[in-house]
């Protein structure tokens, strides 16, 4: 089985995000890029299905702009096989992603897509449920353990109030969530290897997708900043002061 | 000209501020609480060998070794963002092997010593010494006085060394001789391998130092070094000598530049949550100012470190360039540490923040390796086109 996945390029997640002065996004200029930590849950994971035998190669894509081939190719170092590059300077909203990775999917024949639950810049949490859709393959959104077991992928998610396993029939789409797994560190070696490992490059137009917006954005703003504290003695003062402000 | 490093270079500099999160930090607490407890800053063996294992499964051992015994081969200018992140801990580390001594036995090891000394080094992270200084020799390496007389197939070295790191845990120790009094350092100084426990290779003393660290004096009596063991060509040691102390100079720098840009990232956390008479420190001009220097130099020191790294790896001069950035950024580091700790008040005293800890081990490295005022004069007399 061939699997998919697909890595964004986002703000890398030890950075503290700053708001542009005129409220239009976050400001990325001289900002530390990475993978989005998700994503890297999902190339882990393909990686172990790889290393069980059960997946025989894995295909890494990036829509993005030039730099998300080093996205790529962190992803090559942790096990990936070759990538594929949608060079795009354009915001490419989700449902134009899922777009895409469908065309990719027709012509890869992956029997497995595993994504991000979301994307730590935009937190949209929409690609891999409207991929699922178009496709109209089965999904496993929110997966926190991964089973193969014949055709059948046995995905437990997070869901309100507990877990869930559901049965999924493939070819099929997996989203990730943060207790997957603990994704590994790409090795010296394994950088040196992954110099060599192929990524094509592609653009929207070559899979006919109008990556034209949507949305659009009326205004981004800074969360509200938070009161300081305050230190107590000991735990009596602590249940004094709860108490007083009618929290207990 | 472009201002990036190669892809592969980035992605190791990474995979080694992933480790250094991981693995060095969060021993941070327990360094610090040795180091209060006036025991020093050091790290058990046990928790050193978790660590090398760590980092020996990463594939970081040997970044800068010869493919044939085992190492990478990296240039010098992916080894400044590798140890930009070690500098960034006060965690007291080094990714086997330590790169000034393998450096010189690159220049200098026979087919042999390539076997016997450097494989083991690369491969099995042997632990490695440099006796240079002397009581009477220190700043001015060329007085030194220590003897090694040949007597058949040995040479016998008496005289006595000071400051020197590692002694005790070191396998061998390179100990610098003069064996051409005549000579002196044009000539007659030479480098022997010393194993540990070799007779007459005497550490008499352990010298606590600032910055949790400890040296040891050396009292070289009658002490017996086959020939085989000597390193290089008889009388040639100065030069890879001065290969070992660049490649250390170009390591210090980019260690104080990790150490200051955790300086800076611990002011920029600390001087908006901080309120004085009513406003946040981080709207006074002077910690603004503060700020502002320190980013400037920092970023400066970057830039000469990896120029000059980029040199040398283009086998250019760089003499008068690692003598500039070996001062510039052991001070700079020096004075962002002393800032941010002037930021951070009476915790910025505290023996429980890295930052005291960083401070005085960079207080060191303002005179090993050539203290400031010497490098300076280097840099001057270079420029001045004056001979010593
Ligand atoms: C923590 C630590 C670890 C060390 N580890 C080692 C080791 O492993 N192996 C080893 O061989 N050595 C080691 N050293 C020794 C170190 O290399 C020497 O201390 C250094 O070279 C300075 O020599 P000195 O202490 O004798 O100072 P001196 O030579 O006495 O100089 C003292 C001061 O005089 C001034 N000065 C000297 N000459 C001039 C001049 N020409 N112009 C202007 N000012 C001048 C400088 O300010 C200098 O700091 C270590 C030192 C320290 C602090």
């Amino acid at each position: 089985m061939k699997v998919l996945v697909p890595v964004k390029r986002v703000i890398d997640y030890n950075v503290r995000p700053r708001v542009k002065a005129d409220q239009t996004g976050v400001d990325l200029a001289n900002v530390k890029m990475a993978m989005n930590p998700f994503c890297e849950i999902a190339v882990e994971e393909a990686v172990r299905m790889k290393e069980k035998g059960i997946v025989e190669e894995i295909i890494l894509v990036s829509i993005g702009p030039q730099q998300a081939q080093e996205t790529i190719r962190v992803g090559l170092a942790m096990g990936g096989d070759r990538g594929i590059l949608v060079k795009t300077d354009d915001t490419v909203e989700p449902l134009a992603v899922a777009k895409i990775l469908k065309a990719i999917v027709e012509a890869e024949g992956p029997g497995l897509v595993i994504t991000g639950k979301q994307a730590i810049d935009d937190d949209a949490n929409q690609t891999g449920q409207m991929l699922a859709a178009l496709l109209d393959w089965p999904q496993g959104a929110f997966a926190s353990a991964v089973e193969k077991d014949g055709d059948t992928l046995k995905v437990t998610r997070e869901v309100d109030g507990g877990l869930q396993t559901v049965a999924l029939q493939t070819p099929a789409v997996v989203t990730t969530d943060l207790r997957l797994n603990e994704p590994r560190f790409a090795s010296l070696p394994n950088i040196m290897k992954a110099k060599k490992k192929p990524i094509e490059e592609k653009t929207p137009a070559d899979y006919g997708v109008d990556t034209a917006n949507r949305l659009s954005v009326v205004k981004v703003t800074e969360p509200p900043k938070r009161e300081a504290g305050e230190k107590v003695e000991d735990v009596d003062a602590l249940i004094a002061k709860l108490k007083a402000a009618g929290a207990i | 000209m472009h201002f990036q490093l190669d892809e592969d270079h980035r992605m190791i500099q990474d995979l080694v501020r992933k480790f250094v999160d991981e693995n060095l930090k969060p021993l941070e607490p327990k360094v610090l609480e040795r180091d209060a407890a006036g025991e020093g800053a050091y790290l058990t063996e046990d928790e050193k060998a978790a660590i090398d294992a760590r980092s020996q499964e990463l594939g970081l051992w040997g970044l800068d070794a010869p493919e044939d015994v085992g190492g990478s081969d990296l240039p010098f200018v992916a080894m400044i963002g590798v140890n930009i992140e070690i500098g960034k801990t006060c965690t007291p580390y080094y990714i086997p092997p330590d790169s000034p001594n393998l450096r010189m036995l690159m220049a200098t090891v026979n087919d042999d010593q390539r076997e016997r000394y450097l494989a083991p080094y690369v491969q099995g992270g042997t632990i490695s010494a440099i006796g240079i200084s002397e009581p009477g020799a220190g700043a001015d390496p060329a007085a030194m006085t220590t003897r090694a007389i040949r007597d058949g197939d040995d040479w016998v070295i008496n005289g006595r060394k000071i400051w020197i790191s590692r002694a005790p845990q070191a396998d061998f120790t390179i100990l610098m001789a003069v064996t051409d009094k005549e000579k002196g350092a044009r000539g007659g100084m030479s480098a022997f391998l010393v194993d540990k426990g070799t007779p007459g290779f005497n550490i008499t003393r352990k010298i606590p130092m600032i910055g949790g660290q400890a040296t040891y004096e050396i009292a070289l009596e009658d002490c017996r070094v086959p020939h085989a063991n000597l390193l290089g060509e008889e009388g040639k040691g100065f030069a890879p000598m001065q290969v070992r102390l660049s490649t250390r100079r170009m390591q210090m720098a980019s260690w104080c530049i990790g150490a200051a840009m955790r300086a800076l990232d611990m002011m920029l956390d600390y001087a908006p949550q901080r309120s004085t008479f009513g406003a946040p420190l981080s709207e006074r001009q002077t910690v603004q100012n503060w700020i502002a220097d320190a980013y400037t130099r920092i970023r400066a020191a970057t830039l000469m470190t990896y120029e000059t790294a980029w040199k040398l790896d283009n086998n250019m001069d760089v003499r008068t360039d690692i003598s500039m950035i070996k001062a510039y950024a052991t001070e700079m580091a020096y004075d962002i540490l002393d800032n941010a700790m002037q930021l951070y008040g009476a915790m910025g005293m505290t023996k429980e923040l890295p930052l005291h800890l960083m401070q005085s081990h960079i207080r060191t490295q303002r005179i090993y390796d050539g203290p400031t005022e010497i490098h300076n004069w280097v840099v001057a007399r270079n420029l001045l086109g004056l001979k010593r």
